[in-house]
């Protein structure tokens, strides 16, 4: 039988975009409810009106260390990729070790040997400054890995077609490549983006007030784990959520 | 057109043309065809002076190809894929070149652009992106992009592979219709029965070498056993 001539109404209902959505959101809110409802029964986020200004203040630095994390990495990220590409055969294998250890170090080793290992012995560097290398460092190949699969999405045979036409190397990055390229770029980034939105809570660590260690400020206080994780679950996504929404408009956009 | 090849050879890991000696006068339609890696695709490359050769000479239409960096400015190339910008839309796609690498002005190289779309008959497509139309469709648009330029030799290399075969149709009569404009061609295409009807002189190729040449009329009484073998493949 076909399936879109099925009399089943619950079965039609079930296929409506909007019911499908909203039936798996009441899902997965119904489970949180639930767990959160074995644990305590009195869930009440009134207890963190006292804390508004410090998890603003931490939510504000997770931004601003995200933000710095994403710029610095961009630019190093491109540095790594132009020796990726090196004629020098020893930038060429640095970037390949380096890569290949980063992509073996979780997020979490790294920061803590950055801060507490690295960080000390060049004593003017403080902890957090070390995080967020730590950070940095560790979004880096994968910045590179941006750059790469972007450039390379440019065809040999438009390299051609430039040349033929007479474009001058100005011309041809001003109007054709780099275009193209940002258009590429753009999609992986923003994830790298909310990857590093997500991994800045590590920073916790090291006493850096971003937005996770705020909540662990205030739950020290009041007590309220339950609702001190669930907030900062609810924040991070209220970031991350709009931040792939985006990308995907952006993908779907600009896509070529 | 004249073209005259001497000497010609081209390696790329290994030699893929072989001292190639080719002089034409009088032809303004040349094809030349063979089995995939016979070096026709390389040859045309070299001819439109997308590859420098590795050594030998080449000169067409009294350009020394090699050294002469004006040629350029006289040859349109179709690629196989249709090869236009993908961030561009069909116009800009032409008036882009026109303006940066031709100094025309950005109105009269959008009438430019215009005519050449409409010539093409991609009037109602000329202001969408290239991923955005069919292949046919971009296709006739990358040889609008190349008779935008004015050129005196266009180079077609096998200008339909990329395209099922009733797009393949509807390339090649537009292919066709552009004998019209009196350009000289040089032509890679599989498609024997085109090439009986649109070219002038045929050159045969395989491995590298030209092993028949002549007229279109050596595809229907082939001398060699090579190009006798490969006229019954075709078929």
């Amino acid at each position: 039988m076909n399936k879109s001539d099925n009399p089943n109404p619950l079965t039609a209902l079930l296929q409506n975009k909007i019911v499908a959505y909203a039936l798996a959101f009441a899902t997965i809110l119904a489970f949180i409810t639930f767990v959160i409802l074995r644990q305590t029964g009195s869930f009440s986020l009134a207890v963190y009106d006292p804390y508004v200004a410090l998890i603003r203040n931490g939510l504000l630095n997770t931004i601003i260390v995200s933000t710095v994390a994403l710029v610095s990495s961009l630019v190093i990220g491109f540095i790594f990729y132009l020796m990726s590409i090196s004629k020098i055969q020893y930038f060429r294998a640095f970037t390949e070790v380096f890569t290949e250890i980063i992509y073996g170090t979780p997020l979490l080793v790294l920061i803590v040997i950055s801060a507490f290992v690295i960080g000390p012995a060049f004593n003017s560097l403080d902890r957090n400054t070390m995080g967020y290398i730590g950070l940095i460092t560790y979004m880096t190949p994968y910045m590179k890995n941006v750059y790469k699969s972007a450039i390379s999405s440019i065809s040999e045979e438009q390299y051609l077609a430039m040349d033929l036409f007479g474009f001058t190397p100005y011309q041809k990055y001003r109007y054709i490549i780099i275009p193209q390229v940002i258009r590429v770029l753009m999609p992986p980034m923003m994830n790298n983006f909310s990857q590093i939105v997500k991994g800045s809570a590590l920073l916790n660590v090291i006493a850096y007030d971003e937005l996770f260690y705020s909540i662990r400020v205030a739950q020290s206080q009041n007590f309220a784990f339950i609702e001190g994780y669930m907030l900062v679950w609810v924040l991070y996504l209220v970031i991350t959520i709009p931040l792939s929404q985006l990308t995907r408009t952006i993908e779907r956009r600009w896509s070529l | 057109m004249k073209i005259e090849l001497n000497q010609l050879s081209h390696t790329y890991d290994v030699e893929v043309l072989h001292n190639l000696e080719l002089i034409l006068t009088e032809y303004n339609a040349v094809a030349l065809i063979g089995m995939s890696g016979s070096g026709k695709s390389t040859l045309i490359r070299l001819m439109a002076g997308l590859e420098r050769p590795t050594s030998g000479t080449l000169k067409i239409n009294d350009y020394d190809v090699t050294n002469d960096p004006e040629y350029k400015k006289h040859v349109g190339f179709v690629f196989q894929s249709h090869n236009l910008f993908p961030h561009l839309t069909l116009k800009r796609n032409i008036t882009l070149v026109l303006e940066k690498t031709r100094n025309i002005p950005l109105e009269e190289a959008e009438m430019i652009a215009e005519a050449n779309l409409r010539l093409l008959k991609l009037e109602d497509q000329m202001d969408k992106l290239p991923k955005n139309v069919s292949g046919g469709q971009a296709q006739r648009a990358s040889i609008a992009r190349a008779l935008s330029v004015n050129p005196d030799v266009i180079f077609l290399d096998e200008p339909t592979s990329s395209l099922d075969p009733i797009l393949t149709d509807e390339v090649l009569i537009a292919i066709q219709e552009l004998r019209e404009l009196g350009k000289d061609f040089v032509l890679v295409t599989h498609v024997m029965s085109f090439v009986k009807k649109f070219a002038n002189y045929v050159v045969f190729m395989q491995e590298g070498n030209i092993v028949e040449k002549g007229t279109p009329e050596i595809l229907d009484h082939p001398e060699t056993p090579e190009l006798k073998d490969f006229m019954s493949k075709v078929h």
